[in-house]
């Protein structure tokens, strides 16, 4: 078994003519909170919606866990939770509802144990009989995290995540992110634009540039191999091009 | 089979809640009371008219009178058969085209695609649980229609008249399955949301206005009220020795009615609740016998449009329109 969670190699997608990612090639170990980095257009949802199964590859290939998201695609699935940036969920359903709703999709014949779990682990009780209607960003945001991890996947894909949060979803975030990854060793995978926040949660980046991979390697690594940048986002936008412009 | 359950169980518990959908359904229900009444009101001005007729008569000493106008009260239903026709499909299809891009608005496809079930669960949930949501909908409309045909129309429904009426709302329901199939097959398919709204609303504005329309004018017999060879006291056998050399204009004419799903559905249903002269106290197998290339056809355009939603909704389509 690989002690990979993410492996790609040469992991392309065009559309027509235009390329959004081209010949990608990186692994992700077990147990790392990976930030995909990149400008808006550079691919980023593009690869995790490749690395998600929602797109087929149209040159190299990914493995998740070893099985490949083309041949195994279904393996693949029971494998990973996915979060999307700006998921709306069915606001006329109520937590409960929506939760038993993915929770059964993902293959939990009798979920209320386990939402309840969840729940309580992400400390976002007394709202189960609540419709999704009336919920703010920040506790939708918890819904797509409780959704995602119903399962208990081993690798967890998000896209975005804190894309429309107020200061303290983010912290709410940053906090669950860490929490997972630390409690349950669960390998994360997510694409963002805010830098302090892959400082504070990341233990492993790759930057993307029109969707190139420029740069892949540990968040100390990086910044050890930059001493004369003062931050992320200095070393950010000297190996981003199209940012720096 | 238990993915498609949980769609299908969702589907039920979303549209329950969805206002528009209740509102939408309740309009349909008050103007099909409304079209009872109105019938209702209609018959008895005739009613009242004859009576004066006869009084007219008795007091000029002439004995004989007309037949009086009989009240055939599955025949009050004809205006509610005609809502379901045009407001009904097209309901059929907002609600069809709703449930799927309402799905990929908010982002809920991506989370769905991305879970570990059949492929076609999606489609299947959703096509059987909107047909359970149109089933408890007919269901409701008949007890309305009855309802209002016992309350305000002044008639006795019989148990006969209770069959006829069941049928008929069992052909309803394959009529709005129809419709919501081929818009749920038609949005999977769009990558553009609106471009499938807007063939969804040609296909129901050709089928079930347009083509029906042109089939009415090209009937001479629907230029005059109450009909043309009535209104000229031609006898039927007289009227069928006339049409007979109109052979092949009636060929088009018929041709082109045929075509459309609704004309299928109006002719069964007309025949069914009596509405149509020719088939009105007829026995149920009498007229289930002469209908029985409508009921055919409606019912396989119906299971043709389940699959062709099923089909349109495989994950590798909804994968290529949500990207």
């Amino acid at each position: 078994m690989t002690e990979a969670a993410i492996r790609t190699w040469g992991l392309s997608r065009s559309y027509g003519p235009r390329n959004a990612v081209t010949e990608l090639s990186l692994e992700v170990p077990r147990g790392e909170v990976f930030g995909l980095l990149g400008h808006n257009g550079a691919g980023k949802t593009t690869t995790v919606n490749l690395l998600t199964t929602l797109l087929e590859p149209t040159g190299g290939g990914a493995e998740i866990e070893g099985r490949s998201v083309s041949d195994d695609a279904a393996n693949v699935r029971r494998s990973i939770g996915y979060l999307p940036e700006n998921v709306q969920f069915y606001d006329s359903l109520t937590l409960m509802e929506n939760l038993r709703f993915f929770g059964r999709l993902s293959g939990i014949r009798k979920p209320d144990a386990r939402i309840a779990d969840v729940l309580r682990f992400l400390d976002f009780p007394g709202h189960e009989n609540q419709r999704l209607g009336t919920f703010s960003k920040g506790m939708r945001q918890r819904v797509g995290i409780a959704q995602a991890i119903l399962h208990e996947p081993s690798v967890l894909f998000l896209d975005e995540p804190t894309s429309g949060l107020d200061p303290e979803g983010v912290r709410m975030l940053r906090e669950t992110i860490i929490k997972l990854n630390g409690e349950f060793g669960i390998t994360v995978f997510m694409n963002t634009h805010l830098l302090s926040e892959v400082t504070r949660t990341c233990t492993s980046i790759g930057i993307l540039n029109h969707g190139r991979l420029v740069h892949h390697g540990s968040l100390a690594g990086t910044l050890a191999a930059f001493p004369e940048e003062q931050s992320l986002e200095e070393i950010y936008f000297q190996l981003d091009p199209a940012m720096a412009r | 089979m238990t993915d498609l359950f949980t769609v299908a169980g969702k589907e039920l518990l979303d549209l329950r809640r969805d206002r528009l959908f209740v509102i939408l359904i309740s309009f349909l229900a008050v103007v099909i009371f409304i079209s009872v009444a109105v019938g209702a009101a209609d018959f008895r001005s005739q009613l009242e008219a004859y009576n004066r007729y006869v009084a007219d008569l008795t007091a000029s000493g002439t004995g004989v009178a007309p037949a009086a106008p009989q009240l055939f009260p599955l025949q009050l239903l004809r205006g509610g058969i005609e809502y379901l026709e045009i407001i009904g499909a097209l309901f059929a299809i907002v609600l069809g085209y709703g449930t799927i891009a309402k799905e990929k608005h908010r982002g809920t496809l991506q989370l769905f695609l991305t879970r570990p079930v059949n492929r076609f669960a999606f489609a299947g949930g959703k096509v059987a649980g909107l047909s359970l949501v149109w089933l408890v909908v007919v269901v409701i409309l008949t007890a309305v229609s009855i309802g209002a045909v016992v309350t305000i129309g002044g008639g006795t429904v019989t148990a006969t008249d209770l069959a006829r009426v069941a049928i008929t709302a069992g052909f309803v329901w394959f009529y709005l399955v129809f419709w919501t199939a081929l818009a749920v097959g038609l949005t999977s398919l769009s990558g553009r949301l609106s471009s499938a709204l807007i063939v969804a609303l040609v296909i129901w504005l050709a089928f079930v206005l347009v083509i029906p329309q042109i089939g009415d004018t090209m009937d001479p017999d629907n230029q005059v009220p109450g009909g043309l060879f009535a209104a000229l006291q031609i006898q039927k056998t007289d009227e069928l020795a006339v049409l007979a050399q109109f052979a092949g204009f009636d060929g088009i004419r018929n041709g082109l009615e045929v075509s459309s799903i609704t004309k299928h559905f109006e002719r069964l249903s007309f025949a069914l609740l009596g509405i149509k002269d020719a088939y009105n106290q007829q026995p149920i197998p009498v007229v289930l016998a002469a209908m029985l290339p409508y009921a055919i056809t409606l019912t396989a355009a119906t299971i043709a449009s389940v699959i062709f939603a099923t089909a349109a909704t495989t994950r590798r389509t909804l994968q290529r329109t949500q990207s």
